[in-house]
């Protein structure tokens, strides 16, 4: 019986500081928790701290792989936007990386 | 790639920061008056010589150190997922850096700029969601330059039980992000809060946050902290309670106030941003300044800036080359380090018992970070002969762990307990089965509060995460 961290953590720290069996471990590798240490909270809070403290739906899933903190629970956004958010980020880079260089054709020869 | 927003005050999380950059004659107005009589003199200067507090202070610079990544809260207008160079606004840093680290920055930009002379800790979550990296940091900065205003910004949420070891750390101004203090209004700003063991979400999770930022903010105030206050305008929402809120804080004793336009900019991927949540128009922010002014003392001047915002207000300095340069030159590290033998099966955590250790990892600890040196090599204690062939192995590995200090393993004899003991070596399992790196930065911590390190020597942290 224990949880684990996905992919989906951005290592924000908050599930070390809240686990009262210190079974979160973080290193080079990013965040994951030591199945031997883990008991999901049983005996000590109503609610499991890593998943009731994490901001990420998806982060963190049982021993049968469901998440916690499901798709949509956290934030109130169908996934759908959050696709939407990342593809508008990527545009607005790709612009900027764009106008950081000369057009094409009208370089300055020095 | 960088956009305009940039430095100013220390902010909490996401958009905890200040109002935007244009100075009219009406803002002006609205400010704090600093020749108003119950302001006290210790006031007027702390006001003065803080960059985010008044324009006056605008010749002096401050740092943020973004040591806090953890957050008790939700905010509709942050979106914890994006760290991206393209943005720059509160609640969003480049790299975290641990409290040695911190305080090393801190010591190197001063190098830098003389003039810096406030220290915030603004995130990127929120800092007494984070107390131990915040306390760390802000006291190990206070040894190194007595003289620096310490800052905090926070949503409030864990303020009431801070402030007194936030005001002994030497905090004198604090910011708080209270948006509103009708839990109905809450409730669409806070998606959830984290209190007492349990997310509490909606009206119940709004609620609890009010209560407890109104009760931090007395604390605050109270103990003699210059308390700001900031507040996102987020229209349609909290536009029309902005005089309601300002009454508030006044009748409980902030300093200041800052009204600051809410950015939804879509590509930022936060609710507000993706919901079609509109800014607040100039003329907008400028009514809600008015209606607050009231009575509040209003600031106009901040520029919503990032939890590791750098420089004077507006310059922000580039952190890559400050990396480059080097730190002031070491005193003798003799006495402000401490050498620690970790036992490890696997070479990631705290999870070998000392008798069968044939090797331990060794590092060199001091207040400002904790480095790898040469394993130690041994004679494996327990092989299950007799004890007499043992204790002379015990002798051997005694010498083998000449000069360290401390030995963490996962568990460990009575006889080769007492024996490390009466070396003066202090044996712990109290980190059996921690990672290697946490055990030994709980360790650290636990030096420092001791009194065991001093923070002499900050050559040798590692800027690398």
């Amino acid at each position: 019986m224990a949880f684990s961290i996905t992919n989906a953590c951005i290592g924000c720290n908050a599930c070390k500081l809240v686990c009262p069996q210190k079974a979160i471990v973080s290193g080079s590798n990013g965040y994951a928790i030591a199945a031997h240490r883990c008991n999901e909270c049983v005996g000590h809070h109503a609610d499991p701290q890593c998943a009731s403290i994490c901001p990420i739906e998806t982060a963190i899933v049982d021993a049968n792989h469901r998440a916690l903190n499901p798709p949509g629970s956290l934030t109130g956004l169908p996934t759908e936007r959050n696709v939407i958010a990342i593809s508008l980020l990527e545009q607005r880079v790709s612009k900027a990386q764009g106008d950081a260089r000369p057009a094409s054709g009208e370089g300055h020869v020095c | 790639m960088e956009q305009t927003h940039t430095s100013c005050t220390p902010t909490g999380h996401t958009q905890a920061g200040n109002g935007c950059g244009s100075q009219t004659n009406d803002s002006a107005a609205l400010g704090l008056q600093l020749d108003d009589p119950k302001l006290s003199a210790d006031v007027v200067n702390k006001v003065t010589t803080h960059p985010c507090y008044s324009p006056e202070g605008h010749k002096y610079a401050r740092i943020h150190l973004p040591v806090a990544p953890a957050c008790n809260i939700q905010c509709n207008y942050c979106n914890r997922k994006f760290d991206c160079s393209n943005e720059s606004r509160p609640g969003v840093v480049s790299k975290l850096l641990s409290p040695a680290q911190g305080a090393d920055r801190f010591s190197k930009v001063k190098a830098r700029i003389p003039q810096t002379n406030v220290v915030g800790i603004a995130g990127p979550g929120d800092p007494l969601a984070n107390p131990a990296a915040t306390l760390a940091t802000l006291k190990t900065v206070a040894r190194t330059e007595p003289d620096v205003h310490l800052c905090v910004s926070t949503n409030g949420l864990a303020l009431l039980e801070q402030v007194e070891p936030l005001k002994s750390a030497g905090v004198s101004h604090l910011t708080i992000t209270i948006n509103c203090i009708d839990a109905a209004i809450g409730e669409k700003i806070y998606p959830w809060v984290f209190y007492n063991h349990k997310r509490l979400r909606g009206r119940q999770g709004a609620q609890t946050l009010i209560d407890r930022q109104l009760a931090g903010l007395q604390a605050a105030v109270a103990a003699g902290m210059l308390v700001k206050v900031n507040t996102v305008l987020i229209p349609g929402i909290n536009d029309h309670h902005i005089e309601a809120l300002s009454q508030e804080l006044k009748s409980y004793g902030a300093l200041l106030h800052n009204i600051m336009p809410l950015i939804s900019d879509p590509a930022h991927g936060t609710y507000f941003g993706l919901t079609g949540q509109r800014q607040p128009t100039e003329d907008e922010v400028s009514a809600a300044r008015q209606a607050a002014g009231t009575n509040m003392a209003q600031m106009s001047h901040c520029q919503q800036c990032r939890a590791d915002a750098v420089g004077h207000l507006g310059q922000d300095i580039d952190l890559n080359e400050l990396a480059a340069t080097q730190s002031p030159p070491t005193q003798s590290d003799e006495e402000s380090s401490v050498l620690v033998a970790v036992a490890s099966k696997s070479g990631v955590l705290i999870d070998q018992h000392f008798g069968y250790a044939e090797s331990f990892a060794v590092y060199r600890i001091t207040a400002d970070g904790i480095e790898q040196r040469e394993p130690r090599q041994v004679s494996k204690y327990c092989v299950g002969d007799d004890c007499d062939v043992a204790e002379s192995r015990m002798d051997a590995n005694l010498q083998a762990l000449s000069g360290i200090k401390h030995v963490l393993c996962s568990r460990i004899g009575i006889t080769p307990w007492q024996a490390l003991e009466q070396h003066g070596v202090t044996p712990s399992t109290e980190y059996a089965l921690f990672g290697i790196e946490d055990g030994l930065e709980q360790l650290q911590a636990q030096l420092i509060d001791s009194g065991s390190l001093s923070p002499q020597s900050t050559s040798d942290i590692k800027e690398a995460m």
